[in-house]
């Protein structure tokens, strides 16, 4: 009694792929609606980036903060801004994040992403990988990666402004 | 597992890059298969992405590390590499919305519609987001 039959392990499997597929579903929504609103942020010309005049006002103020900065504005490391070009910029992130609202809707984010992201990278494995062992081990692997990834990116989301 | 007894075709029994490239040159593509295709490339292309982002973050401790991390990614390349992540996003959110629509309303007979729904959404989509993207780069300059 105390070990499955196969039909009773094929069973139990089914189930947990079943929740897979669901969360699959859920996730993907979640995503759907935040990620959409992290591009619109990060990466379209709106008030949660610099406009080219502040953000070389940003560079020329940085260049007489420190020799870092202007090292790195000597080698191109750091440029100035094209007209009518919006830019990420450290002040903003901070900015944004001293929020503990935004916080929270960054790193519901970052763990939407990385479970669906490990889901569906382990269901492309079980489509190719067909030895069971290897498959585990290979799932294991994605799973533990995405775990590392959740806590260190989750630590970054949390300590921006902290200090 | 029991495919090695299940399968017979010449492909499964002499599996090679040569009776793949006969395959692949020889078959016909249709919707659904172009719809999973572009699916999964996406999807691991995204995968990639997300870790690499990650790590990228790191820099956000370190103001100095950050400005000069996102300025690697305002290069002419990498602009256009940008618009092609957001139609890799668009393409898998679209798509993604559709299998869900087909799932859970059991509406196969609309698949293929709802496909070219998807692509034509993600043209939009990448066409107004991508001219933005790449205004200051590409579009301004010619601009008299």
């Amino acid at each position: 009694m105390n070990r499955m039959t196969d039909k009773e392990n094929a069973v139990h499997q089914t189930d947990f792929r079943a929740v897979g597929w669901l969360m699959q579903r859920l996730t993907g929504i979640g995503l759907l609606v935040l990620l959409a609103l992290h591009f619109w942020l990060q990466h379209m010309p709106n008030g949660f980036l610099a406009t080219a005049e502040e953000y070389n006002l940003i560079l020329k103020d940085l260049g007489e903060a420190g020799p870092d900065f202007a090292d790195a504005l000597a080698s191109g490391m750091l440029k100035e801004a094209l007209p009518g070009e919006h830019v990420i910029t450290y002040e903003k992130v901070l900015e944004r994040l001293r929020s503990p609202v935004w916080k929270t809707i960054d790193i519901a984010l970052l763990v939407l992403a990385l479970s669906h992201g490990a889901q569906g990278f382990s269901r492309v494995i079980g489509d190719y990988v067909q030895r069971v062992r290897l498959r585990k081990a290979a799932v294991a692997v994605v799973w533990i990666t995405t775990t590392l990834l959740a806590i260190l990116g989750t630590t970054v989301i949390l300590s921006v402004g902290v200090n | 597992m029991q495919e090695n007894s299940e399968r017979k075709g010449p492909s499964a029994k002499n599996a090679s890059f040569r009776t793949f490239l006969s395959t692949a040159s020889t078959y016909r593509p249709r919707a659904g298969m172009v719809a999973w295709l572009l699916h999964r490339l996406t999807g691991l292309f995204l995968v990639l992405f997300l870790v690499a982002h990650i790590i990228g973050l790191m820099s956000l401790n370190d103001p100095a590390a950050f400005e000069i991390y996102v300025t690697t990614f305002r290069s002419p390349l990498l602009k256009i590499a940008e618009v092609m992540l957001l139609g890799s996003i668009a393409l898998h959110a679209f798509n993604g919305l559709r299998i869900m629509i087909q799932d859970l309303f059991y509406r196969s007979e609309t698949q293929r519609f709802l496909f070219y729904l998807a692509l034509f959404l993600t043209v939009i989509v990448t066409l107004a987001g991508g001219t933005a993207l790449i205004f200051p780069y590409f579009i301004a300059p010619l601009l008299p």
